[in-house]
């Protein structure tokens, strides 16, 4: 394609090390010379527009090539080719909002660290914390450790498997496991029949929970597997509440969805929304 | 000291002290928290860049001088001025950027997600030649039918284009009446899985607690269960 | 202000104070894994279906595992995901694993497979690779159904994906197989049937939490995934069907009391409230 000879005409790699550096820094300061002009020459309108269009053409070069006619052998379109590199060069761009998050947490401890608020300690393990595992793993990583591992390891591994293995995994694994005291005390204080489809909830719940597990299976393995009253048996029971009632049910649901979801697809593509994001702020 | 004891006894002090939130807030609970938050903070960092940024973005740029990468941080550091009022229009744009794509990458999804699923909702609803009345019982009517009567209702009480009013209207809010009827029995079904779900996190630590923590201390816990 | 104590039987039934609750759960659990009753466990349908969907896959082509979990789903997903690399390793299949979000789960999945493939001998990069994680969802996978070296870059050790052995011959989506979710978060499923199953017609399988199984049936329902795990139960069947009963085995032992309780809890909740209402003539809230 004539674009793509052009790109590659515009774009090719940099002969030599030092030419490198200076296409770099050459890039780098023409965009900042067009972030600067972008700023300035455009008032909130054209701002607006150029928020509009750039959400536009990203919206209709992925909608395009799917539906766009294909053709050859393998079968694709002027667009099909792009697809890998845009698709790379979007998860690079995407990556780098790790540091967002990132930002926002190190703000608010860092704050509570500087002003000595009720609780520094824990802002200041919070730090601690981050820049072990910073540290270690990046160390761990550029050990680059051969396959399999040895049986002696080195001890930023060490150190690292004791951060990874010994604090992060239990401590998320244990934080989450809370939450089996917490539905078996909400399941007994809340769970109440007081309509007849709260009954009903509470009978598939039933069927479920014992059909699951191997007791419920044991409690109807009197019935043979093999007679039409082996229907009656728990874990099948269990199995055609999912598979037959659940199934069309949740399919119910999924049409809403899928419908709610393209005619919102379609505002947000089209910038018809309104919103925080949307708008200018004042 | 192995380093296997060191991870052992660090995971079991860290399910502990997570524990002790049971009883009530306390301070140790809230340190191990802490600590947890800045654990995941620095390992998303190493992930990012070790797994992501590195084989994609700079091994290329700077081992291949393919220099058309610098314009990847460039767009991505246009994110950072959300935390400017005056330029945060940048930001915008590459989230709309982003919202594009999402919205764009949907349209793609539609049809081979949602159209399976609506040729799967036609399931044979009469009697098959061959089939004895066993079969025709629970392959039909316990499955079949109930499908269609289940898929049919709930769909009628998410229609809201028409009032329940009228000999229509009347019959489409007792349709739609049996519609929530059967969602509760969905519901109790996604209850009973999410009863199951949780009680089994607790069990995975327990197991831990119990066969690998206490089971180096005392022989006699290890292996128990497995 | 404290809540007012209860007074008639209905209320003590009613309000059995929360700390009792997590000691009697904690009980139950505690006892059943140190003094087991073992019940058979028997293989359901959709975990069949896993199991002949990866025993199906061609020989010369790939599985591919998604590890889409972390240590908050490990007791579920962990030998979920476990099972499954001794069920490729049984079969000689030669698999990779990779990982949308969150990050934390290859390196979880890796120790799992790591541990698996010193029992088969089977040696990293020709047996079986770990891609790692790789940001960027939808557009991850549009690029790995066009060009995988390039989509994935390097793998989990910081090495070029198109060095490994493993990855000689795989270029794009066609040269996979099968891929399997493990998964405790929605909507990764929408994106690979949306971008790999629908388009490409690649096989695809699945592992959830047991909280997520119930909104997938309609998946299993329309043939667009092969196979189901369920939670840890699913975890336990195919860990009988491929022999080695391990963690998810002693968890469905566990469950069933653990079941039994708050089926108990939840009925004497019940009984109080009926009782209750016995008692004011019908008209408690």
């Amino acid at each position: 394609m004539w674009f793509s000879r052009l790109l590659q005409r515009l774009f090719p790699p940099a002969p030599t090390p030092a030419a490198l550096y200076l296409y770099l820094a050459f890039a780098l300061a023409g965009s900042i010379v067009l972030i600067v002009a972008l700023h300035r020459l455009l008032g909130p309108r054209g701002r607006r527009w150029l928020i509009v269009f750039v959400t536009f053409i990203a919206g209709l070069f992925f909608g395009l090539e799917y539906f766009y006619p294909v053709h050859g052998d393998p079968e694709k379109n002027f667009l099909t080719d792009w697809i890998e590199p845009v698709s790379v060069m979007l998860t690079v761009v995407g990556a780098l909002t790790v540091g967002l998050g990132i930002y926002s947490l190190f703000q608010v401890h860092g704050r509570a660290l500087a002003q000595r608020r009720p609780g520094w300690h824990n802002s200041l393990a919070f730090f601690l914390a981050t820049f072990a595992m910073l540290v270690f793993g990046l160390w761990e990583h550029y050990l680059h450790l051969p396959q399999p591992p040895p049986d002696v390891l080195p001890w930023p591994k060490v150190v690292y498997e004791i951060l990874f293995n010994g604090l992060f995994a239990p401590l998320q694994a244990a934080t989450f496991s809370l939450l089996a005291f917490y539905i078996a005390s909400a399941a007994y204080r809340a769970f109440r029949v007081r309509t007849g489809e709260a009954t009903l909830m509470m009978a598939a719940a039933f069927i479920v929970m014992l059909g699951q597990v191997p007791f419920g299976a044991w409690l109807t393995s009197f019935i043979p597997a093999d007679s039409p009253a082996a229907f009656f048996r728990l874990e099948m029971l269990g199995e055609w509440v999912l598979r037959w009632l659940n199934t069309p049910a949740q399919r119910g649901i999924i049409f809403g969805i899928a419908v709610g979801a393209l005619a919102m697809s379609l505002r947000i593509w089209l910038s018809l929304e309104r919103g925080t994001f949307f708008s200018e702020q004042s | 000291m192995s380093p296997d004891l060191f991870i052992l006894w660090a995971a079991a002090i860290a399910t502990l002290g997570i524990y002790t939130i049971l009883y009530r807030e306390n301070p140790i609970s809230r340190l191990f928290e802490h600590i947890f938050v800045g654990l995941s903070a620095g390992y998303l960092i190493v992930a990012t860049w070790a797994l992501n940024l590195e084989g994609k973005w700079w091994n290329p740029m700077i081992h291949d001088r393919k220099w058309y990468w610098i314009f990847a941080p460039i767009v991505g550091a246009l994110f950072y001025f959300i935390y400017s009022r005056r330029l945060s229009w940048l930001a915008r744009l590459v989230m709309g950027l982003f919202f594009g794509v999402g919205a764009g990458t949907f349209f793609r999804q539609f049809f081979p997600l949602f159209a399976p699923q609506i040729t799967a909702c036609f399931k044979p609803l009469d009697y098959q030649a061959g089939m004895g009345f066993q079969s025709f019982l629970f392959e039909i009517v316990l499955h079949h039918w109930i499908f269609a009567i289940i898929l049919f209702t709930v769909l009628s009480y998410f229609f809201f284009s028409l009032p329940h009013e009228g000999r229509f209207g009347r019959g489409l809010g007792r349709s739609a009446l049996l519609g929530r009827w059967f969602l509760m029995i969905a519901f109790g079904a996604m209850f009973g899985n999410t009863v199951m779900a949780r009680i089994s996190l607790f069990i995975g630590r327990m197991q831990f607690l119990l066969q690998d923590w206490l089971g180096s201390i005392i022989p006699w816990f290890a292996g128990r269960g497995l | 202000m404290s809540a007012p104590q209860p007074t008639t039987l209905s209320d003590r039934i009613q309000q059995i104070p929360r700390h009792y609750v997590y000691l009697l759960l904690a009980g139950v659990v505690v006892w059943q894994l140190l003094f087991p009753i073992r019940l058979p466990i028997t293989p359901s349908v959709p975990t069949r279906g896993v199991y002949q969907a990866i025993a199906a896959v061609p020989d010369d082509k790939l599985i591919v595992i998604t590890t889409d979990w972390d240590a908050s789903t490990q007791a579920e997903t962990g030998p979920q995901t476990q099972s499954i690399i001794h069920a490729c390793f049984q079969n000689k299949k030669k698999f990779v694993i990779m990982n949308l979000q969150p990050p934390m789960g290859v390196k979880l999945a890796n120790d799992l497979a790591q541990e698996a493939a010193k029992e088969y001998g089977a040696a990293y990069g020709v047996d079986w690779a770990n891609w790692g994680y790789k940001y960027g969802y939808e557009n991850v996978l549009m690029a790995l159904a066009k060009n995988i070296p390039n989509a994935i870059g390097d793998d989990f050790y910081g090495t070029p994906v198109a060095e490994l052995p493993i990855m000689e011959g795989v270029t794009d989506i066609h040269q996979v197989g099968l891929v399997v979710i493990v998964t405790g978060l929605s909507a990764m499923t929408e994106m690979w049937i949306g971008l790999i199953q629908g388009p490409y017609k690649t096989p695809l399988a699945a592992a959830y939490t047991a909280v997520m199984a119930p909104i997938y049936y309609p998946y299993l329902d329309s043939d667009q995934l092969k196979g189901m795990l369920v939670g840890a139960k699913g975890a336990a069947e195919l860990e009988v069907m491929v022999d080695r009963p391990g963690k998810a085995v002693a968890i469905m032992n566990v469950q069933s009391w653990a079941h039994v309780l708050i089926v108990a809890l939840i009925l004497l909740g019940n009984l109080g409230y009926l009782f209750a209402r016995g008692r004011t003539g019908g008209r408690q809230p």
